[in-house]
């Protein structure tokens, strides 16, 4: 099989204080560090072990600035064959334009593929619909939050898709398709910062997005970033970790829960 | 030209419609429009008052919740009904799913995830990186798809005195794509952590699996059941059925105290109803916080270790 994995490169904002610039006219992002999208990484993972079982190779492929090249190091030194950047400066905040974009570079260079993973969503903006777009676009089958891939047959697969609590459903899907991989399908393997420099040793090529943006509009746009609605929020405790120590064990006590 | 309605598209589980089908018929309120509601013939649990009009396919659940066969459906309404002005889906893994490919196929806006709605300025908000800061989008032509985040809009849904208009949207092949085979029930665990009083829940920040026997100690110690975010479970520190979240258990402890949990909303739609909510994190900024009833700013593994001191010492 011939399996192009879509893999981002976004912003670790967990631990991290996001700043809204101007009045609402920007996120600042400049000095948080950034990685391979989680959910990624479990896509990459599937694609090489389905390539490791039964032949062909992994195309790992990024939308976005000359940066992303990292995600595809990584990629690399999980196991994927080539390495694709879709080069652009622009932000494109709007996944339709991304997925027409993505459109129109797989049918003009003819990239072949038996099956597109992505990931289920993007942790920055959590989406979850450029794979069902660009599924769509090239008018083939696609099956979103995927948890397993119980066959893998010459025209079609049979696939898990989670549902809502502990509930799957089992679809067979027709190749060529595109699949979402959910997160827990499988255990992404250890890379090192060893296996990551050995990668950088394979050519990555750059593709200029700006010729392949015929159509590639936006059809929502955003008129503003704004903080989360407050609501009443916690009560805040205090203290040195022996007084937040008694203070919470206080807590759990009046709840009944702890004597 | 658009027809001046909102279609929502119920989502159904087993025969049963999903409440989450609420806050999608509350945002179609909220847009000022008649709303029709698309779903499958042979449904429990749908109180039709709720709505103006009422389609019905005659097809199954397992094939009407089915990407390429919706968007086969959404051309037969549209052209028996005219074209929405909003197409509304539950932002779940079918919604979500039948959404972006629908979107695709119709070359139609798209926001994903929508939890406020602005009247004013007629935009949607959409959470960023796990609900740390919203985008405001706006759209720019019609008709217009949304997913609805759960719990988002239910407060908005009014009942109508006289029942809605039912019509049949006649019947609808499969599509040879892509097939439903069959519903797996995930395999249950020894422990039930919907019936604890007192959860202690880890997240992805205890950073890594040596970690959870120190966890363990302190569930033991305190006489609470430990139970945990997604990313513990796909990292194998933790086995599935102590997962709490839309993906994992919802549950209703007296206390549910959460360690370096950031707050995503597929993780608070598993425990917000909680009577007692106590998050520790070490960012001031977590989301968690908004939901909390109390809360410290710490690093939970230091805290740890003086809990399980002071727990077993006294
Ligand atoms: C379809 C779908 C279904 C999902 N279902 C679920 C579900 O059922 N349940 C679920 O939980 N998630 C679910 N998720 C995942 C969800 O979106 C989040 O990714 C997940 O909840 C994050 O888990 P977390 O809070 O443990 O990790 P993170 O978001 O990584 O947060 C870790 C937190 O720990 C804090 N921290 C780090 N180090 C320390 C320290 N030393 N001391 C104190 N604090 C620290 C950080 O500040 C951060 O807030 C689902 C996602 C999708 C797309
Ligand atoms: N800029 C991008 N570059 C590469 N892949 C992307 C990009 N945007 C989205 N994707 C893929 O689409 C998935 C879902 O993204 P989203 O729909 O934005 O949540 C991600 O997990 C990626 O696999």
């Amino acid at each position: 099989m011939e399996i192009v994995v879509f893999t981002k490169r976004v912003p670790v904002t967990q631990e991290e204080e996001l700043r809204i610039l101007e009045d609402g006219k920007a996120v600042d992002l400049r000095k948080l560090p950034h990685r391979m999208n989680d959910w990624d990484n479990y896509g990459v993972e599937e694609a090489v072990r389905m390539v490791e079982k039964g032949g062909g190779g992994v195309t790992s492929v990024a939308i976005g600035d000359a940066e992303a090249d990292e995600v595809l190091r990584r990629a690399i030194a999980m196991g994927a064959r080539d390495g694709f950047l879709l080069e652009t400066e622009e932000v494109l905040h709007d996944p339709f334009a991304r997925a027409t974009l993505a459109c129109n570079f797989l049918k003009k260079e003819k990239i072949p593929f038996d099956a597109l993973f992505t990931g289920v969503q993007a942790e920055d903006d959590q989406f979850a619909c450029f794979g069902g777009m660009l599924a769509a676009m090239l008018k083939i089958p696609y099956a979103a939050q995927v948890i397993g891939v119980d066959s893998v047959e010459k025209d079609h697969l049979v696939v898990r898709r989670e549902l809502e609590g502990g509930l799957q459903e089992r679809v067979k899907v027709s190749l060529p398709c595109v699949l979402s991989v959910q997160s827990g399908i499988n255990e992404p393997r250890y890379v090192s910062i060893m296996g990551v420099r050995k990668a950088s040793k394979v050519e990555r090529k750059v593709f200029k997005a700006s010729n392949y943006a015929d159509n590639v509009k936006s059809l929502i746009e955003v008129t503003k970033w704004a903080y989360p609605p407050k609501k009443e929020g916690a009560a805040m405790i205090a203290g040195d970790v022996n007084e937040v120590c008694g203070k919470l064990l206080g807590i759990l006590k009046e709840k009944g829960v702890y004597q | 030209m658009s027809a001046g309605y909102v279609l929502v598209v119920a989502e159904v589980r087993r025969g049963l419609f999903e409440e989450r089908n609420l806050d999608t018929i509350g945002l179609g309120r909220e847009l000022g429009l008649p709303v029709s509601l698309l779903l499958p013939e042979n449904v429990n649990g749908v109180d039709e008052l709720l709505l103006d009009r009422v389609l019905k396919v005659s097809a199954d659940e397992g094939t009407f919740l089915n990407p390429l066969v919706m968007v086969s459906i959404l051309v037969k309404v549209f052209e028996s009904q005219g074209q929405p002005d909003f197409v509304l889906f539950t932002h779940s893994s079918s919604g979500a799913e039948c959404a972006a490919y629908a979107a695709g196929h119709f070359s139609a806006p798209l926001v994903t995830d929508v939890s406020g709605f602005d009247q004013s300025t007629g935009t949607f908000f959409k959470s960023y990186y796990s609900d740390k800061v919203f985008a405001q989008f706006k759209s720019t032509s019609s008709p217009t798809f949304l997913t609805v985040r759960s719990g988002s809009f239910r407060e908005n849904v009014t009942r109508n005195q006289a029942a809605p208009a039912v019509e049949s949207v006649g019947d609808i092949a499969p599509a040879e794509g892509r097939t439903f085979l069959e519903y797996v029930e995930e395999a249950g665990g020894a422990v039930d952590i919907t019936k604890a009083e007192f959860l202690l829940s880890v997240g992805r920040g205890i950073g890594s699996k040596d970690e959870i026997p120190r966890y363990e100690e302190l569930a033991r110690a305190m006489r609470a059941v430990l139970s945990c975010s997604r990313p513990v479970v796909d990292k194998l520190w933790l086995p599935k059925e102590r997962q709490v979240g839309t993906s994992g258990k919802t549950v209703k402890p007296k206390v549910y105290l959460a360690m370096a949990i950031s707050g995503a909303f597929q993780h608070i739609a598993g425990m917000k109803d909680a009577d007692c909510i106590i998050a520790i994190n070490k960012d001031p900024e977590a989301p968690i916080f908004q939901y909390a009833h109390f809360g410290i700013v710490a690093d939970v593994n230091k805290l740890r270790d003086k809990l399980i001191e002071t727990v077993k010492g006294s």
